[in-house]
């Protein structure tokens, strides 16, 4: 996992729920983080979107179960996209 | 396994049942369920028809992990002519009850928009609830839609009212205010002041079984003042407000002899804020300005003949608005809520303006058969 993208996902994440970036791990899901509701799991979408400049499709939202799995996802759509 | 959103068809029934299942065992809310059948009850889609319901359902393999409708229809916009919109309604996530499914709430917003980008929602228990909140991410305006209330029994009000009860201190005050009779001067007072003074509406009202083509005229004499209303021709009328339905009733409102506008009215099914309460509301109404207060009169004393307590009803154009007051309703806090998609925001710009001439009730979006 690029460690980058990870501590960008990481900060984002941390503002969004409420929780300090310390406590925020790669296993970091739904149901360990008390404010990650569908409410903010469309915010956390809407964020990366925005941040990363990219769409998410269903099938890649869905796949958000952690912050590890999200960041794995971001990292490889960043791959792919031609620069 | 991947979640998958597509239409539901007859062989997600079991699934959609054992979804059921899982969501009031585990919230204990016995309202927290999806249709049990794949063709609507209401609304089913058929050929031409203007208005109709489908349903769609979020699939993981052989389970099903949320749901929605969408109810399409045509609106009128004011200088922009006839547009298909859908009513986003009856969203439900496995998300509610096991976090794992966290995802599901916005897949389903976020396919409904695919799916129909002049999307709006309606009602959804005010603008700090959950879907609320969510349809505001994405994008989405909130409009409040006015509330409006006539106390017709102010004793049994003060009693049964259980918003107004919530404390024992409040609830021993209006007990208090029921019994000696200050609250029922206090009430009537208010509604009183509110009122038309010594202005006699002339109509004559009548229930009718289904509505028929002298629908269309009144529908076309009145259009130009809305920025924005479902059509309520009299075909699409005959949809919503099915002959055979017997837990609403149709008014029709005439002066010598013709018709000049139209009412549906109906007792609420049993709602704990209310108490024992009868509710009356008035769900629907249309006429040309002029005649909105002669409807309003109407649809109240039919209502008040059929012993209700207490008649609600929500509008938000600001003619009916002002007929309401002054035919004696009061206004209320709303957790009545328009959320409009962005595109359909643009087609209504300037909202700020076009708001207040919206023609919303009770009858629009999906509220009209969970609710009578």
């Amino acid at each position: 996992m690029n460690p980058a993208v990870f501590d960008q996902i990481r900060t984002m994440a941390s503002d969004l729920f409420g929780v300090p970036a310390d406590r925020i791990t790669a296993t970091s899901s739904p149901e360990t983080l008390e404010n990650w509701d569908s409410v903010q799991h469309l915010n956390l979408v809407l964020a990366l979107e925005e941040k990363f400049g990219m769409q998410l499709s269903p099938e890649e939202i869905e796949q958000m179960k952690s912050i590890g799995d999200t960041a794995k996802l971001i990292e490889s759509k960043l791959q792919a996209t031609p620069r | 396994m991947a979640i998958v959103i597509e239409p539901y068809r007859q062989e997600h029934e079991p699934a959609v049942q054992e979804f059921n299942r899982r969501l009031q065992q585990s919230s204990g809310d016995p309202d927290l369920v999806f249709s049990q059948r794949s063709v609507p009850r209401w609304l089913p889609p058929a050929n031409n028809n203007p208005v109709w319901n489908e349903f769609f359902v979020a699939v993981e393999g052989s389970s099903v992990r949320g749901a929605y409708g969408l109810k399409q229809e045509m609106v009128l916009v004011r200088r922009k002519g006839m547009h298909k919109v859908a009513c986003y309604h009856h969203p439900l996530s496995e998300g509610i009850i096991d976090r794992k499914y966290a995802s599901v709430g916005a897949l389903l917003a976020r396919d409904a928009l695919a799916r129909q980008p002049f999307l709006y929602a309606l009602g959804m228990g005010g603008s700090d609830r959950p879907i609320a909140k969510m349809l505001k991410v994405l994008g989405f305006s909130l409009t409040p839609i006015p509330f409006y209330f006539r106390v017709v029994h102010p004793y049994r009000f003060l009693l049964e009212m259980q918003a107004l009860r919530q404390t024992r201190w409040r609830a021993l005050a209006m007990s208090m205010a029921a019994v000696t009779g200050t609250g029922w001067l206090a009430i009537k007072s208010a509604q009183e002041a509110s009122k038309l003074r010594g202005r006699t509406l002339d109509f004559v009202a009548e229930e009718i079984p289904e509505f028929s083509e002298w629908a269309d005229e009144i529908w076309n004499k009145a259009n130009g003042i809305v920025s924005m209303a479902a059509v309520r021709d009299a075909k699409t009328l005959r949809l919503l407000y099915r002959a055979d339905v017997t837990s609403i009733k149709r008014l029709r409102v005439s002066r010598k002899g013709s018709a000049i506008g139209w009412a549906i009215i109906g007792q609420r099914r049993k709602d704990p804020k209310f108490g024992r309460m009868r509710v009356g509301s008035v769900v629907d109404c249309w006429a040309a300005p002029e005649n909105a207060a002669a409807v309003v009169q109407a649809a109240a004393q039919a209502l008040e003949k059929d012993g209700v307590d207490l008649i609600v009803s929500n509008q938000s154009h600001q003619v009916w608005c002002r007929a309401f007051e002054s035919g004696g309703f009061l206004k209320g806090p709303s957790t009545f809520v328009f959320a409009a998609s962005k595109k359909l925001t643009e087609l209504l710009q300037p909202l700020e303006e076009t708001r207040l001439s919206l023609h919303i009730t009770r009858a629009d979006g999906d509220g009209l058969p969970a609710n009578f």
